[in-house]
């Protein structure tokens, strides 16, 4: 069957009643300031955003949802004197909280991964994020932070300490090369060591250096950096074909086979001590493997640039519907982090069945029940519907 | 109460402001009575160091009587300043006064340093076992010069909110918070008529030599470049980098590519970026080189509206008709010699 107008519009049709009952039935929580934060929103079907709102009373706001049932709602991680007005002079900035966007996009190998693969690999970046960065080394306390799951593929944390509402781009940019370990330099990491002296005519010249590195419990990147070779030493010893792993490391295998040979059990246990030796590709090699994983990657923007440094950035509701799953935008505290699994935990849309036509097989597990779908027409619960119509794997006829 | 001589050296002080105000001198007396001729002329003495040398500089103090004139003079120098009128020339003031506290503060104990350091706001403490200060990172992304890389919060040790900072660091933070805030001062006050009176002379000597630097500046040999003809963010990042005042990374960048662009050759750029006062010829040569593609494999292009907006140093309140109408900065500038070209 071909697809055609009539079939996208009783999709799109579909899909906001579904998303207006959820409405209906779950009010949502209103962010903080509300009167003075921005309101956006994509409606199914519609062009464009629909930019520069503002409610001034939360049944208006309420009203609003259940009356348009919007694919997607943002709100802007600015406050504003006008929060209505259309330009950005007129609107009058107040200042901002801190918001941190991880995305599975913007993972390395993301592309190779299934979607609850990237999920998973995405959460742990996003606890690296949390525990190591904003609650160790920034130190804000966790009444500041407020974590969300996106609705799609990632994670959202807003830091609300009063401390940051008045950073402007510049402050935020530094924070994001901080956490992604920008402009680190290696001198600062591995510091050089005279183990040896000699003397000729009374005077002593240096006769053998080692490289040291800093004690892993170190504060800040010297310590992470530490930590970081010494899980990635471990990693390739115990590895059954460790030259395999070096290669996923971007590591030539010529390089690899010559970087094994010198990884001798003594180098090893030398390392763990912080004893790293002179040769710069080795150097090199573990200070930039050490950095991409101990690093965060963070989503960028339209233009490029980290969401983090825009101050006025419009950013997902929490507790609205993502148009393309279904899925809630959901607050998490750090320990329901550690067993959140999206594909069961943000779940909020009814089990009635459905037929939906696929236009490829897909296998997925969700609401703790796998489906392996074939191509072609099946019956699927709602939820399920609404996924696969909003990543476009499915039709509706 | 703290020493006269130190008063002397940190005249922005609460102490020092207490010991003014405990001598009870109206503005009057302190800028017409005779006894105090000699606190005029080393006001007048620190704006002149400022200009030229961008440090106040140091008076001889050694009785009592000397240390209060050296006080008395820090009163009178700003006031001065806010009559010259002109915020190159208040910047420049700010900067001097900046500078020469930060020179005298290298010398003082850790504990006199953060004492000086809460005065002005600061967040920082000490780790006494291993005689370090621990400064709060937003004072420290506020007023630290982290355009350079071994400033950069990276490259520093920083533990539950706190960065560790040295305390030339510290020294060199303070300088930043100085600078700002005696400029912020200044550019609050009102011109003081009496002071206009008093230092007609000098005023008027002022406004000439800040004019005939401004000339000197536009009037600067650098091949065909109009300065008037530059869009407002390139004009402000500019007057920025001469006034000596810390720009973005970006900033710098931004107008290095964007003069690069209207094909002004490395050593013309330099010529422009020479009288900042941090200026260091290598490292800026290094740079523009870089930048402009002489010594890399990339010649970097100017950055457009939207990004300049997106990194903050398009500056909102200063755009105007034509920026409107345009999406990049070199486009400002010729759509400028076009207006010129139509006119004549």
């Amino acid at each position: 069957m071909p697809e055609n107008d009539a079939s996208l519009q009783k999709t799109l049709d579909f899909l906001r009643t579904q998303f207006r009952e959820y409405y209906e039935n779950n009010p949502i929580e209103l962010p903080d300031r509300f009167g003075r934060r921005e309101f956006a929103f994509v409606l199914f079907g519609g062009k464009g955003m629909i930019r520069h709102l503002a409610f001034p009373k939360k049944t208006d706001f309420t009203a609003f949802l259940i009356d348009r049932a919007p694919m997607h709602a943002y709100y802007s991680s600015a406050y504003y004197k006008k929060p209505d007005a259309s330009t950005m002079q007129e609107k009058q900035w107040m200042g901002a909280e801190l918001i941190f966007d991880l995305d599975s996009d913007h993972l390395p190998n993301a592309e190779k991964l299934s979607y609850a693969e990237s999920l998973d690999l995405v959460k742990k970046e996003f606890k690296k994020l949390v525990e190591e960065f904003l609650l160790g080394d920034f130190g804000f306390n966790e009444k500041y932070l407020d974590l969300y799951f996106s609705g799609g593929r990632g994670y959202h944390a807003h830091v609300k300490d009063p401390n940051v509402f008045d950073f402007d781009s510049n402050e935020r940019r530094e924070i994001v090369d901080y956490i992604t370990g920008r402009n680190l330099q290696d001198a600062i990491v591995f510091k050089e060591h005279v183990t040896g002296k000699k003397e000729y005519h009374g005077r002593s010249f240096a006769s053998g250096k080692s490289l040291i590195m800093p004690s892993p419990d170190e504060a800040g990147w010297k310590g992470r950096i530490s930590r970081g070779v010494i899980e990635l030493v471990d990693e390739i010893a115990r590895s059954s074909d460790p030259i395999k792993k070096l290669e996923e490391y971007g590591v030539k295998q010529t390089d690899a086979e010559k970087l094994i040979q010198d990884l001798s059990e003594d180098r090893v246990k030398r390392i763990r001590e912080g004893l790293l030796d002179q040769s710069k590709t080795i150097r090199r090699f573990f200070l930039n493997s050490a950095l991409r994983k101990t690093a965060v990657s963070l989503a960028k923007g339209e233009t490029d640039e980290p969401v983090t440094c825009d101050v006025k950035r419009l950013i997902r509701l929490p507790g609205s519907l993502h148009g393309k799953t279904g899925f809630q935008v959901k607050k998490l505290t750090l320990d329901e982090l550690k067993e959140f699994n999206p594909l069961n935990d943000t779940v909020v849309l009814s089990d009635e069945p459905i037929k939906v036509t696929l236009r490829q097989p897909f296998t997925i597990t969700m609401n703790k029940e796998t489906f392996s779908l074939t191509e072609g027409e099946t019956e699927v619960p709602t939820y399920l519907a609404v996924f696969l119509l909003g990543r476009k794997i499915a039709v509706l006829f | 109460m703290t020493e006269l001589a130190v008063l002397a050296k940190y005249p922005f002080l609460n102490d020092t402001k207490e010991y003014i105000k405990s001598i009870g001198l109206s503005v009057e007396e302190l800028l017409s009575h005779p006894l105090y001729e000699r606190a005029r002329t080393i006001g007048i003495e620190r704006l002149d160091n400022a200009l030229k040398n961008t440090d106040v500089g140091d008076s001889c103090v050694v009785t009592d009587s000397d240390c209060m004139m050296v006080v008395l003079s820090y009163p009178i120098a700003r006031m001065v300043a806010v009559c010259v009128g002109d915020t190159y020339f208040k910047k420049r003031y700010a900067l001097g006064e900046a500078y020469c506290a930060y020179r005298n503060l290298l010398d003082e104990s850790s504990l006199f340093l953060l004492d000086a350091a809460k005065e002005l706001g600061l967040h920082a403490g000490s780790i006494e076992e291993k005689q370090q200060i621990r400064l709060y990172f937003k004072d420290y992304l506020r007023f630290a010069p982290t355009h350079y890389k071994e400033w950069n919060m990276t490259n520093r040790t920083i533990d539950r909110g706190f960065v560790t900072v040295s305390q030339k660091d510290l020294a060199r933070i303070i300088l930043e918070v100085l600078r700002k805030r005696i400029n912020d001062e200044l550019d609050a006050r009102e011109c003081d008529p009496l002071a206009i009176r008093m230092f007609s002379e000098d005023i008027k000597r002022f406004q000439n030599i800040v004019s005939m630097q401004k000339k000197k500046m536009e009037a600067a040999p650098v091949g065909k470049l109009s300065v008037e003809k530059l869009p407002p963010c390139m004009k402000y990042i500019l007057a920025a980098i001469q006034a000596g005042e810390n720009v973005p990374h970006m900033g710098r960048f931004a107008l290095v590519a964007f003069l690069h662009s209207l094909k002004l050759s490395p050593n013309e750029i330099l010529k422009l970026f020479s009288t900042a006062p941090d200026y260091e010829e290598d490292k800026t040569r290094y740079q523009v080189e870089h930048i402009s593609g002489k010594t890399s494999s990339t010649e970097y292009k100017s950055p457009g509206c939207d990004k300049m907006r997106t990194y903050g140093i398009c500056p909102q309140e200063k755009i105007d008709e034509l920026c409107r109408r345009v999406h990049h900065p070199a486009s400002y500038y010729s759509a400028k010699w076009r207006q010129e070209k139509e006119k004549t």
